[in-house]
């Protein structure tokens, strides 16, 4: 079973993630980034969400995604995280 | 490896999205007379001086001649591209003759009551034909009294999809503020060829092959054509949503969802108010299949995606025969939507059709029919969640409203856009004349404001959850 994750590490990755994902330049995406800044429509969202599953081998909607997690990449870090131990 | 000569790093080629567009607006010009262009309509407070407006429309033409340029094939290597005038102040662009008056801009006076008279207006100004190959944009002003005013500016879908056409908006603001200098250097007008990444392209064609011979296994629900051939108008009806109301929408949609997202729920209710009209007809077709185009720009790239089209389409299909709700057609929608995006619909797409820039736009025109027995879908649907255009003043004047009127294409000659400005959420139905009267068309608009106003709650119970696939 892989070791989980810290939380620097998975906000690390979703930052390199989402800048891939979007094609933005490096370094423009922070962990106090907020999605919203970044036009987070329904297909970004999905997107993301599917981009986090190949990444971290977490169902957010099964694990039980809040509106919260949702605010900043951060917040969604966070949300991985617990993932992790469930 | 790629390589390009110099002439045409120097070119806009267009994309296979931009082929597609193309290959419609064939399609709409041979069933109706006219092409593929909409409509976007700015009501405004207080009387706008057009002088302001008709400078900034000059510069943009002269900054820009692009906007008066034509699908052409490039002899080297096959690809289409848009071919533009070299510079509108110039003697004698190369090969084109530029548009005599730039930009039309038609201005006209209506008492302040005449509501109905501007709204006849503005659907004949989305109606007339375009001037020729090199016109691609025209506006409507018309003056309500001193009170207020309707701008419409009709746009070719080979220069904008509706968010860039929204943005161009924003760019005629902007540039008279005198912004346009900052602004233009930000402005993308040349695309490369793309004629690499070969596996990658056919690998598209094979997801979007497979994923039409799924969708293509059952009749679509539709509306027969009118016999009559052109010219055909697309007629408009339009409502909205105050802020609260839209809001209270979008957190409903969410919780049906589970996810902040809209557009499962959006289509959801459009299929339940389109149902009965498509009910009637014959043969019935066991599924709605909707078309759905999303825009797929990366984030922040209004001025660099300004120009043609960067968008993509998905496909949903529910059948006809469910006896559900719209809320537990939502939680198909969205396993649909789930699906899609993994199989990577949307980029498929976007690749595979750099693969029929080669076909001709009528062949290409049958091409699309083929699958569906000569329904390409039931109807389309747009949904703009964020507006391109956030400003509360254009050209000095208090912006009250933008709306969208896209006519959309036939076969099905029927779409719902629903945008937002400003926390209001437009709601327009489109139907080509003679696919559905008036009162029908009016009847459909009302019961999909009835269901997004007070949508089904009976099933908002937690269901089971997307587990991926």
């Amino acid at each position: 079973m892989a070791e989980p994750l810290s939380l620097q590490t998975i906000e690390d990755r979703l930052c390199t993630e989402i800048q891939v994902l979007f094609a933005l330049e490096p370094g423009g995406i922070q962990p106090e980034t907020t999605l919203q800044s970044l036009g987070m429509d329904s297909l970004r969202l999905v997107s993301l969400l599917i981009a986090v599953e190949k990444r971290f081998g977490i169902n957010l909607m099964e694990s039980g995604l809040k509106r919260e997690a949702l605010q900043s990449v951060r917040s969604l870090a966070a949300a991985i995280f617990s993932g992790q131990s469930r | 490896m790629s390589f390009s000569l110099p002439y045409s790093r120097r070119r806009r080629y267009l994309t296979g999205i931009d082929w597609s567009i193309a290959t419609l607006d064939a399609m709409t010009r041979r069933a109706t007379g006219i092409g593929n262009h909409s409509q976007i309509v700015l009501e405004l407070q207080g009387r706008l001086a057009p002088d302001g407006l008709r400078q900034a429309l000059d510069r943009l033409s002269n900054h820009f001649p692009l906007i008066f340029g034509r699908v052409a094939r490039d002899m080297v290597n096959l690809a289409p591209y848009w071919k533009s005038p070299t510079n509108l102040l110039d003697a004698e662009p190369r090969g084109l003759k530029p548009a005599a008056r730039g930009i039309a801009l038609t201005i006209t006076q209506l008492p302040a009551d005449a509501n109905d008279s501007a709204l006849t207006l503005l659907q004949e100004h989305v109606n007339t034909p375009l001037a020729g190959p090199t016109e691609h944009l025209r506006f409507l002003l018309i003056h309500l009294g001193d009170e207020c005013s309707r701008l419409g500016m009709v746009f070719d879908h080979k220069l904008f999809d509706a968010f860039g056409a929204e943005s161009f908006l924003h760019l005629i603001h902007e540039t008279w503020q005198g912004n346009l200098d900052a602004i233009a250097p930000r402005i993308g007008q040349t695309e490369p060829a793309h004629l690499d990444h070969w596996p990658r392209r056919f690998l598209g064609g094979r997801i979007i092959n497979r994923f039409r011979v799924r969708l293509s296994d059952r009749q679509v629900a539709g509306l027969p054509m009118p016999l009559r051939r052109h010219p055909r108008s697309v007629r408009f009806v339009h409502d909205s949503l105050t802020p609260q109301q839209a809001d209270r929408f979008t957190r409903l949609a969410g919780e049906e969802c589970g996810l902040p997202i809209l557009l499962p729920s959006a289509i959801s209710r459009a299929v339940m108010a389109i149902r009965p009209a498509l009910a009637a007809a014959s043969p019935a077709g066991s599924q709605y299949l909707v078309a759905v185009s999303v825009d797929a720009r990366a984030p922040n790239r209004k001025w660099e995606d300004l120009f043609f089209n960067h968008l993509s389409f998905l496909g949903f299909s529910l059948p006809t025969d469910s006896t559900d709700s719209p809320v537990s057609w939502t939680a198909s929608l969205r396993d649909q939507f789930f699906d899609q995006m993994k199989q990577g619909v949307p980029a498929a797409f976007q690749d595979a059709t750099m693969l029929t820039r080669i076909c001709p736009q009528w062949l290409g025109a049958r091409i699309a029919k083929l699958p569906f027995r000569g329904r390409v879908c039931s109807f389309y649907f747009t949904c703009l969640r964020d507006s391109a255009f956030d400003q509360e003043t254009f050209l000095g004047l208090q912006v009250t409203n933008l709306i969208h009127t896209p006519r959309v294409p036939p076969p099905p000659g029927l779409g719902f856009c629903m945008t937002f400005f400003r926390g209001r959420m437009n709601l327009v139905f489109s139907y080509l004349e003679g696919v559905l009267d008036d009162v029908s068309a009016r009847d459909v608009l009302g019961r999909l404001k009835s269901l997004l106003l007070d949508p089904d709650r009976s099933s908002l119970a937690p269901r089971a959850v997307h587990s991926g696939s």
